[in-house]
């Protein structure tokens, strides 16, 4: 417990963590509004056809409701999941390259100890990401939603379990975080690693992925691209599951197994690794 | 409880290359300042490392109180170390890094405010780390060891950087430590400074230890030749009287006065009495640690 203080007081006593909440403030408020746009231009713009298709057409407009009620709901994740995961790296790699490493260890010679009590702060600290991301999103997506004369959703269990599965990818995030910058020491290159990663790893792996596969033939290797954090994550808080792709709780079994994997292994090599 | 001594025994440590600690044993008494002594290079700071359990060593044992670090129940109220002058994050303050350290070793806030007291930096509390001088940056190090006012304390060249009313801060500061029954160790390459700081010495060098002892002792055990300064205007009628000695050596020396090595005090003054020479001045010369130290570690100070 005197660990987890000691990490908060660091947290809280460098500039650290109120920029990335205003980096995340301010990326929020950009996707909200992104969000917010293309929702309205896609929600209510297909009008049922045919009588006899009615109720599937009906449907299809709920579907799509919930579908951008939900990614409403989620608003920010993107940039606010970069800064948890930023901030879980600069949580270990700082104190490598402002050498208090040291002093840390000789306060606490029990190294483990040390890296859980980072994982559980680095955990805690993504969680306050989501829940003040979410107590943004969740009124400004009722006033968005009844501004468009539509339901809210919020009650909706498909929504409701986006909401919580962010809230769960902003934890995981975090952890993850620290998980890397165990293995990549460097502040520099943990952070261009992981930010490369997540970006472009996000946007332009799943388009090698998709290409691959089609060029072999090969159906498995476009679902290779799921085993990736930042695709998992996608996947995980998608308000509803798409044709052809896993189901949402693959992605949140892959996240969890990149968390566990990096921070075990990032722990087993700062117990052995010299100081100096 | 009260022991602080510290024993090291066989420690060793090799790098992929490099034997940086060979083989070393030694211990440190409490109430005693030891200086710790070797040219760059010798295997010092990492012999501090491996007493800290920051470095793992390849064999041998590094106890404190007859515990390792590791093993201390609470180490922030045992040992106190000081390794570098710039281990605090740039972008908090001096009193804020305290506090980090308080908050994990459990000790109560105020100690921050009682150690930044203790080493006069308490106008320097809520000023960032990055706006310290080396000296204060020092200051803040001995701070942070004094927080569970440990019974041991060990200090990696801690005269670097300070000017010279800070090392004469830092002497008397780690003198009274001593006095207080503390076990204090402090490495140091600058021999001068060890000359008037320590009781005990343990020099090392190539990794390996070359003595062990108290400052007189090791000064004594290393009087090979007597070193007598004479002065006189006779000169030559000196450098006569003194040639029927066997193993007498004069040099002139720039000051004008004559350096006598291989014969004591008594037999130059009787050659001189004998031969009619005028003496004013007939000085036997204790030889400095800083001689004493380029004589030991001669040769085995090399680029590692």
């Amino acid at each position: 417990m005197r660990l987890v203080k000691a990490e908060v007081v660091k947290l809280l006593t460098t500039n650290t963590w109120w920029l990335f909440a205003l980096g995340a403030f301010v990326t929020w408020m950009a996707t909200f509004a992104l969000n917010a746009t293309v929702a309205h231009f896609t929600m209510g713009a297909s009008t049922p056809e045919g009588a006899s298709a009615e109720d599937a057409a009906n449907l299809a407009v709920v579907g799509d409701q919930i579908y951008q009620a939900a990614n409403l709901y989620t608003s920010g994740q993107l940039f606010g999941l970069l800064f948890v995961v930023l901030l879980g790296i600069v949580m270990v790699t700082s104190e490598f390259y402002h050498q208090t490493v040291t002093s840390t260890f000789l306060t606490t010679p029990h190294r483990t100890a040390v890296i859980s009590a980072k994982l559980i702060v680095a955990g805690f600290a993504g969680l306050l990401f989501w829940v003040v991301t979410t107590g943004l999103n969740i009124p400004a997506t009722m006033i968005f939603l009844q501004a468009e004369n539509l339901p809210t959703h919020l009650g909706d269990a498909d929504v409701l379990r986006a909401i919580l599965l962010n809230g769960l990818a902003y934890v995981l995030w975090g952890i993850f975080g620290v998980g890397i910058g165990v293995l990549i020491r460097s502040q520099v290159a943990a952070t261009v690693t992981a930010v490369l990663a997540y970006l472009l790893g996000t946007a332009l792996i799943g388009v090698l992925f998709t290409l691959l596969a089609g060029w072999l033939d090969q159906d498995w290797i476009e679902k290779i691209q799921y085993g990736l954090p930042s695709v998992a994550s996608s996947l995980m808080v998608a308000g509803r599951n798409l044709p052809n792709q896993p189901d949402y709780w693959v992605g949140a079994v892959v996240l969890i197994v990149w968390a566990v994997v990096t921070g075990t292994i990032g722990t087993l090599i700062t117990r052995k690794r010299d100081i100096s | 409880m009260s022991d602080g001594q510290i024993v090291v025994s066989g420690l060793t440590k090799r790098y992929k290359n490099l034997l940086a600690v060979d083989g070393l044993s030694f211990t440190v008494q409490p109430g005693r300042v030891t200086g710790f002594l070797g040219p760059n290079g010798a295997g010092k700071t990492t012999t501090l490392r491996m007493l800290l359990n920051l470095v793992t060593p390849t064999a041998g044992t590094a106890t404190i109180g007859g515990r390792r670090y590791a093993d201390l129940a609470d180490p922030m109220r045992t040992v106190g170390a000081v390794l570098e002058a710039s281990s605090a994050h740039r972008g908090r303050t001096g009193r804020n890094h305290l506090r980090v350290l308080c908050a994990a070793a459990g000790l109560p806030t105020h100690r921050a405010d009682d150690v930044l007291e203790l080493v006069g930096l308490t106008p320097a509390a809520k000023r960032k780390f990055k706006g310290y001088s080396l000296g204060m940056r020092q200051r803040l190090g001995i701070a942070a060891a004094m927080l569970g006012d440990p019974r041991v304390l060990m200090l990696d060249e801690p005269a670097n950087g300070l000017d010279p009313e800070g090392i004469r801060w830092m002497r008397g500061f780690l003198q009274s430590l001593a006095q207080q029954g503390r076990t204090v160790l402090v490495s140091s390459h600058l021999l001068s400074e060890m000359e008037l700081l320590a009781d005990d010495v343990v020099i090392i060098a190539a990794g390996k230890l070359i003595r062990q002892g108290p400052v007189g002792e090791v000064l004594a055990s290393m009087t090979t030749t007597a070193h007598v300064r004479v002065r006189t205007p006779q000169v030559d009628a000196l450098t006569a009287a003194l040639s029927g000695l066997p193993g007498a050596g004069v040099t002139a020396r720039p000051d004008g006065t004559l350096l006598v090595t291989g014969v004591e005090a008594p037999a130059i003054g009787k050659a001189a009495l004998a031969g009619g020479v005028e003496l004013h001045e007939l000085t036997p010369e204790r030889p400095d640690l800083e001689g004493v130290f380029l004589e030991l570690t001669a040769g085995k100070a090399g680029i590692r």
